[in-house]
């Protein structure tokens, strides 16, 4: 089957159990979300998918292969990109750089958005003006992040993970990032989104995984998963917005 | 060879596996709470010995004396380079901190250099301490006193980072320094305290190196290699796996050198193969816990 | 080939012949003293540009004596068995290999552990050459067949084609191909590998890369006199040097190191006159903290980024002269 796949992973640090024996799967074709409470183990399912921190137990496939255990940069060949909530990058490189960067070293056998050839094309689909050569340590926050979009997007992945894309964004930006997040899957795309705000999911995806301590809590619908008295609990008072 | 003669390898190794520990301590607690990878350590603990030494040959000062002199005038002289130098450094990117804490041990070993000559010399003290006999083997006096400051001083490093409100502080401070701002510690002062603890340790440490080493600007370097070497073994922040690691580097190197033809001049090579070693073997060091590369 | 290309590669070729320029006119002044300084500079640029290639990537190395010692040694030695073209070749090709050894086991680990093993790496191999007398020469030291014939002048043309190949390796990785990955590398080797860099790989290639240029300036100092002992190559100096003159002439430039290692033979002289001939370093040290405090671009960077601010500066003027008419 393809999509994604977890089977049976665990990912400990010292005697926490960052994730705990999760198993699930992200249809290909969907736009999913990964919801849960601060330290739930979002973060840290996305290091373990993404292979920077291959899990102690379990399998992951991605299209019917595994992947488990796989260096990042090979897991990316594999058709996996995922973005990251507050990138570090090099302040002396500008965006077409930073984009150029897995255009010529991910996977090139795939096609990229439809009308986007090169870097600055990639970076005005993500919604940023390249022109004139603005460096990276003059980007704001949204811009960051719609950089980072820009450069998974350039991974030419089969699979998509945006953790926190939209956190603290304006509602402005929230709106465009959502349009665009829509337009990457409607191009082919399976995307799995790691969010707080649960508006833009019950708006964005049909499906929901929700994770709490490192354990799968609920999957399903998410106005139905939302409602699950369970992730009620989890949430409560945590800031739980509907 | 006799048993007595490896005895006696075995345990004068030990007594400058507690100098080498003490040494280390110091870096590791800088190194682990600012995250500056402080190459000027090792200049630091030279100075230190310099200092003893010069007090003791010029005017008679008891190396007692000279050492705690030392660690004063070393931690002062941290306070010193933190404020000029290094809180400017640490807006900067990893990459340059550790280029400006090289370009600070090029410096001052240089300045030593210019000041003192290259030339070792040995400071002609009159041991501190009774010999130790221990059945076969009879431990000079200046090792067992280097041994006991030592391994205070390491133990004082762990207690430190332990046991004190500045510890709690300083781990804190390490482990997320944006939100221990938030909590209301002066992470900047944190620090700054951190790197002036690890100078004086480092001042102390060059005490001691100037009652069972040579006295000369290169002693540094050495030291400073070795410690790196130590950390790598026991793992970094690991205090009490430095201490391993200095009893393990210190007692083959000592066994190299009284047992190998040319062994005295392999002390580098020995202490860069067990680096290496390690490195292949359990990169997180051989008591560290799993840490992100 | 398109015109933009050929623009860029006629830009680049100029270039080379400015650097090249000032070290060919000194050779044919045939000034004796002169003749001296351009090869020292032209040497340490070399062995610079070299530590720069890798630095690119993060990492800090403190054991580029070693390489530079190797590549002296390895074409000395291999020269007369191999003869000078092969010699030479595999004696580069013995620092590359001793490099991707080297960097296998160090450059996965956090970037302390690398510049402390090539420091302790660079120590170790002197001890390596004096208990292995019968192979290496030992504390005696060997006699490479001297370059060009021994004439100075000449020395230096073969010396500064040796500058303008280490030029263009340098810039090789200042390419698109390689400049971007790098300084990703260097700032946030997660995201490299997230944008499917290859890390560790490309790591290893600079180091590699950078051993074999710092073995092509061993090369050239051993050739000079024809007669070297292990501490005129081995010595701390060559480990520290490349880092002074990087950084006072610019890292991450191709221009840097060449102008940093005109600048800091002139700061040398000068702490040498104060000094005397121990002690001189001092000057690395000093000049190493002050630009990274105080203009971490080095001379180069600093003067680029001038005429950056001018041409912006500039730019908006334009824009509403052209409004206006």
């Amino acid at each position: 089957m393809s999509g994604l796949r977890i089977e049976g992973c665990t990912v400990a640090f010292g005697g926490l159990r960052a994730i705990d024996n999760v198993t699930l799967a992200i249809p290909e074709g969907t736009i999913t979300a990964l919801i849960g409470p601060n330290g739930s183990g979002k973060s840290t399912f996305v290091n373990m998918v993404s292979g920077q921190i291959p899990p102690a137990a379990g399998r992951i496939l991605l299209g019917g292969g595994a992947i488990t255990g796989l260096r990042p940069d090979r897991i990316v060949h594999r058709g996996l990109a995922r973005t990251y909530q507050v990138p570090k990058v090099p302040k002396e490189l500008t965006i077409e750089e930073v984009i150029s960067v897995p255009l010529r070293y991910a996977r090139s056998d795939r096609p990229l958005p439809p009308g986007v050839r090169s870097a600055a094309d990639l970076a005005r689909y993500c919604g940023l003006r390249p022109a004139g050569g603005t460096r990276c340590g003059q980007l704001s926050v949204s811009d960051l992040r719609r950089l980072e979009i820009a450069r998974a997007l350039a991974c030419r992945p089969d699979v998509l993970l945006l953790d926190e894309s939209m956190a603290g964004l304006s509602l402005e930006d929230t709106e465009q990032v959502i349009a665009l997040v829509r337009e990457i899957h409607a191009a082919g795309v399976t995307v799995l989104v790691i969010e707080h705000v649960m508006r833009i999911i019950a708006t964005l995806c049909r499906h929901a995984i929700v994770l709490n301590q490192g354990r799968l809590l609920a999957e399903g619908e998410p106005q139905r998963v939302l409602t699950d008295p369970d992730v009620r609990e989890a949430y409560l008072g945590k800031g739980f917005t509907l | 060879m006799t048993t007595a003669a490896v005895l006696q390898a075995v345990i004068l190794s030990l007594t400058v596996a507690a100098l080498y520990a003490a040494v280390a301590a110091g870096l590791t607690l800088t190194v682990g709470v600012t995250r500056i990878i402080n190459f000027a350590h090792g200049e630091f603990v030279m100075l230190g010995a310099f200092l003893t030494y010069g007090l003791h040959t010029r005017w008679g000062v008891s190396p007692w004396l000279g050492m705690a002199a030392s660690g004063v005038a070393l931690g002062l002289l941290s306070a010193l380079v933190y404020r000029l130098f290094l809180a400017r450094v640490l807006k900067q990117d990893e990459h340059n901190q550790l280029l400006a804490t090289l370009g600070l041990s090029i410096l001052l070993l240089n300045i030593a250099v210019i000041l003192w000559s290259p030339d070792p010399r040995v400071m002609q003290a009159p041991a501190l301490l009774p010999p130790l006999r221990l059945g076969p083997v009879t431990v000079p006096g200046n090792n067992v006193a280097v041994a006991l400051v030592g391994l205070l001083l390491f133990l004082a490093m762990l207690w430190i980072k332990n046991h004190t409100r500045y510890g709690t502080q300083m781990r804190f401070a390490s482990d997320d320094p944006e939100l221990a701002l938030h909590a209301g510690i002066n992470v900047d002062r944190v620090f700054e305290l951190s790197f002036v603890i690890g100078g004086a340790a480092a001042g102390v440490s060059g005490g001691l190196v100037a009652l069972v080493l040579y006295v000369q600007p290169s002693v540094g370097v050495d030291l400073v290699i070795r410690a790196f070497a130590i950390i790598a073994l026991g793992g970094l922040g690991n205090i009490p796996g430095a201490l391993m690691g200095a009893a393990i580097l210190a007692l083959v190197e000592g066994l190299v050198s009284t047992f190998v033809p040319q062994g005295g001049s392999w002390g580098f090579g020995v202490a860069f193969l067990l680096l290496l070693l390690v490195l292949i073997v359990r990169p997180s060091g051989l008591f560290g816990k799993q840490v992100q590369a | 080939m398109n015109a933009a290309g050929m623009n860029i590669l006629v830009l680049r070729l100029g270039f080379y012949v400015a650097v090249a320029a000032p070290f060919v006119a000194v050779a044919l002044a045939e000034h004796a003293f002169l003749v001296q300084v351009a090869i020292g500079i032209a040497v340490s640029a070399i062995l610079a540009l070299a530590w720069d290639i890798l630095s690119r990537t993060g990492q800090v190395s403190l054991g580029h004596a070693a390489f530079f010692g190797m590549g002296g040694y390895g074409s000395a030695l291999l020269t007369p068995v191999l003869g000078p073209v092969l010699g030479w070749i595999a004696g580069l090709l013995l620092c590359g290999a001793v490099a991707v050894l080297l960097g296998a086991v160090t450059l996965r680990l956090r970037r302390l552990y690398f510049t402390i093993a090539t420091l302790s790496f660079s120590l170790s191999i002197q001890v390596f050459i004096l208990v292995t007398p019968d192979l290496t020469g030992g504390s005696t030291g060997i006699m490479p067949p001297v370059l060009a014939g021994g004439s100075p002048p000449h020395q230096l043309l073969f010396i500064t084609g040796c500058l303008v190949a280490a030029a263009a390796v340098s810039d090789v990785f200042l390419g698109s191909r390689f400049r971007p990955a790098f300084f990703m590398i260097r700032n946030n080797p997660h995201l490299a590998a997230a944008s499917g860099v290859p890390v560790t790989r490309l790591k290893i290639l600079a180091f590699a890369v950078s051993g074999m240029v710092a073995g092509l300036a061993g090369a050239c100092y051993a050739g000079l006199y024809g007669y070297v002992i292990p501490d005129d190559v081995f010595t701390t100096n060559w480990n520290v040097l490349p880092l002074a003159v990087t950084i006072l002439g610019g890292m991450d430039t191709t221009l840097g190191p060449v102008v940093g290692a005109v600048a800091l033979r002139l700061l040398e002289e000068v702490a040498r006159h104060f000094v005397g001939g121990v002690g001189y370093q001092v000057v690395y040290g000093a000049v190493i903290i002050l630009f990274i405090v105080g203009m971490p671009a080095g001379l180069v960077g600093f003067a680029r980024g001038l005429l950056r601010r001018r041409k912006a500066t500039e730019r908006p003027d334009g824009a509403k002269a052209r409004l206006a008419s």
